[in-house]
């Protein structure tokens, strides 16, 4: 007896339930693009809802969708429900309308994966779709395959000014204001008690090797060494100064060339018509440091002349113009 | 121009005295085709009274320029052919037993002679290298109990022979260093080729005739001694050999890891020696910067130790005494 009233009772609840449906009069399916995939391999699932106009069911897997990670994870995370699905609306006529859902699947792992039953709520009232079961197989490498490249980076649109400022620069901007602040603070101090230093000199401009050599042969003729028996010191001076220019004004290496090396590059050089001026100060010079030599007062003259002269002849000629320009100019005014 | 009295007589003396110069250069031209520096470091060698270390390939006419040179000077010349047995007293000679005068009696060795070509020195054992070096250096030799005086001039030529390395021993640096001059001689040019060809296939070949005699020569090395080197020049010669030492002080960085070790001061005192003949061989009583460049590469290449990082790099010994002359100050 007792038997019968359960059955009576699980009978009378299974049709109650298939009215509440009925009279709710939503349906739902569901089915897969395919049940055999590759891994990675896009699958889409499609779910057709069929309800009454202005019903605003809901479907159980948004409350499932990790909105951070753009998906929804079922079957132990090995399955991805793409957030990103599109729905369309049809028209039924008679009050109803056909919601078709397309959602994205994809599979990472091979395996036999169930997806569970969606549930779309209306009101207090549900309806339950059929699981779905599918196959993703793994995707066969072998050694001939080419593995293609990474794609490129897609470059993000509407990027604003601070994207290309370095993240280490926003991250410690507040060292850099610092150090501003200790500047100003450092050259504020300096102006107020070292009037003499000025924060911001100009650099002064490099003097020519022709300024250098006919200033230091000033210097020398000044220090009259050999009208003081010093003519040793004279000539080693002398070649110095203009082994030094030869280095500054034509790059011959002048100070590790011995005097027929200098010669030579000079017989060489566009210097050809010069060569007599070096020749007697090298000659003279080698006679005097070498070999115990104290030449006339007459041969420290005429080396003295030929560098002075070697130097002034070999001027570059813009420099000249713009001297000549310049002295015109002066004569003018 | 005025000049110190010293270096004007000096002067006069060695244009007097150098005439023999262009003649033994003449002679040596009738016998040697090209090979003018090989002629110009035996000359200096021999005005220094120093030795030549000459490596070259066979056939350079190595023998023939110091057999050459000992019969332009007149003076006597033996040959050592340097092999695996020689013994020291085949050098340098024995006491032999007479059995007439019933005593030992001294038989002198090829030493005992001006010119010494020590040919392919390094094919004998270290012990008679050491026997002839010791000669060379103390220009004596000690047989039995009596010390013999080697003769003056006395020039040993040794000659190595750069390929055939096997089965040889070589000379430590300790010795080479006793060298004045390492020479390296080359193949000649085609020209230079011709004219031997033409020289030797004939067998006439006019006679040797001696232009000075040893005595003379003697006389010219006390010549050569007095020729004037200035304080200048000596720290020039300084600046280089401590180049070869220290060469990150004269801007050489690069060279510090490729010298294994410097030039010793018999470096510096050959540089010297050798810098005051070249002078006397250009007719001049002072030395210049421009005589210690001509012989530095001869006196300082056997001298200066190289790393096994410059053997990996093929860099020689030349380049980096080239690449020292290029970067210390002339005076």
């Amino acid at each position: 007896m007792i038997k019968k009233i359960s059955s009576l009772f699980i009978l009378f609840s299974a049709l109650f339930g298939l009215q509440t449906a009925e009279g709710a009069n939503v349906s739902i399916s569901a089915k897969l693009d395919s049940v055999n995939v590759l891994m990675g391999t896009l699958n889409t699932l499609h779910l057709e809802i069929v309800e009454n106009k202005g019903s605003n069911g809901r479907l159980s897997l948004f409350q499932q969708i990790d909105r951070a990670r753009g998906y929804a994870a079922v079957c132990g995370d090995s399955v991805e429900l793409d957030a990103n699905f599109t729905v369309d609306t049809i028209e039924l006529g008679s009050g109803k309308v056909q919601l078709n859902y397309s959602i994205p699947v994809q599979a990472f792992d091979s395996g036999t994966y169930t997806l569970p039953k969606f549930v779309y709520y209306v009101g207090k009232d549900s309806v339950v779709s059929k699981s779905l079961t599918f196959n993703v197989y793994p995707v066969n490498v072998t050694a001939e395959d080419q593995i293609a490249p990474y794609a490129p980076a897609f470059e993000p649109d509407g990027k604003r000014w601070y994207d290309w400022v370095p993240d280490w620069i926003l991250d410690f901007w507040w060292i850099f204001i610092i150090l501003v602040l200790a500047i100003c603070a450092g050259l504020y101090t300096m102006r107020n008690y070292n009037k003499k230093v000025i924060p911001f000199i100009s650099p002064k401009p490099q003097p020519k090797p022709w300024e250098i050599a006919l200033g230091s042969l000033q210097r020398l003729k000044s220090r009259k060494l050999w009208e003081q028996g010093m003519e040793k010191e004279y000539f080693t001076d002398l070649t110095d100064i203009l082994r030094s220019y030869l280095y500054e004004r034509f790059g011959i290496n002048a100070m590790e060339m011995t005097t027929r090396q200098i010669m030579d590059k000079i017989y060489e050089s566009d210097l050809k018509d010069k060569k007599d001026y070096v020749k007697q100060i090298l000659n003279v010079a080698d006679f005097v440091k070498f070999a115990k030599v104290r030449p006339l007062p007459a041969d420290s003259i005429a080396a003295y002349e030929n560098a002075k002269k070697f130097v002034e002849e070999t001027i570059p000629a813009e420099k000249e113009d713009s001297s000549e320009k310049s002295i015109k100019e002066g004569g003018e005014a | 121009m005025s000049e110190t009295i010293n270096i004007r007589e000096l002067n006069d003396l060695i244009a007097s005295k150098a005439s023999f110069v262009s003649l033994i250069r003449s002679g040596m031209d009738r016998r040697i085709i090209g090979q003018k520096h090989l002629v110009d470091s035996l000359l200096i060698a021999l005005l220094c009274n120093g030795h030549v270390l000459l490596e070259g390939v066979p056939g350079l006419a190595k023998t023939l320029a110091i057999k050459t040179l000992a019969s332009l000077v007149d003076a006597k010349y033996s040959r050592i052919q340097f092999t695996p047995d020689l013994l020291p007293a085949d050098v340098i000679g024995t006491l032999i037993y007479s059995v007439k005068n019933e005593s030992f009696e001294v038989k002198k060795g090829p030493i005992f002679a001006n010119f010494v070509l020590a040919d392919e020195i390094n094919r004998a054992p270290a012990k008679v290298q050491s026997a002839l070096l010791e000669a060379m250096q103390e220009r004596q030799v000690t047989i039995g109990e009596e010390t013999f005086k080697l003769d003056n001039p006395f020039l040993v030529m040794a000659t190595q022979n750069p390929i055939e390395q096997e089965g040889t021993y070589p000379l430590p640096e300790a010795q080479t260093d006793r060298f004045l001059l390492k020479v390296v001689i080359g193949y000649p040019n085609k020209d230079e080729e011709k004219s031997i060809i033409r020289q030797n296939i004939t067998s006439q070949s006019s006679p040797i005739t001696p232009v000075i005699k040893p005595a003379e020569i003697v006389e010219v090395q006390k010549i050569v001694e007095k020729i004037y080197i200035d304080e200048k020049i000596e720290n020039y010669i300084v600046d280089i050999v401590f180049a070869t030492r220290e060469p990150s002080k004269y801007g050489l960085t690069d060279l510090a890891s490729i010298i294994s070790y410097g030039a010793s001061p018999r470096a510096s005192i050959s540089l010297a020696l050798a810098s005051r003949a070249y002078a006397f061989l250009q007719g001049r009583g002072y030395v210049i910067p421009e005589d210690v460049r001509a012989v530095c590469h001869d006196v300082m290449r056997h001298r200066i130790g190289l790393s096994y990082e410059a053997e990996a790099n093929n860099i020689n010994a030349d380049e980096v005494i080239t690449a020292i002359l290029d970067k210390v100050a002339v005076p």
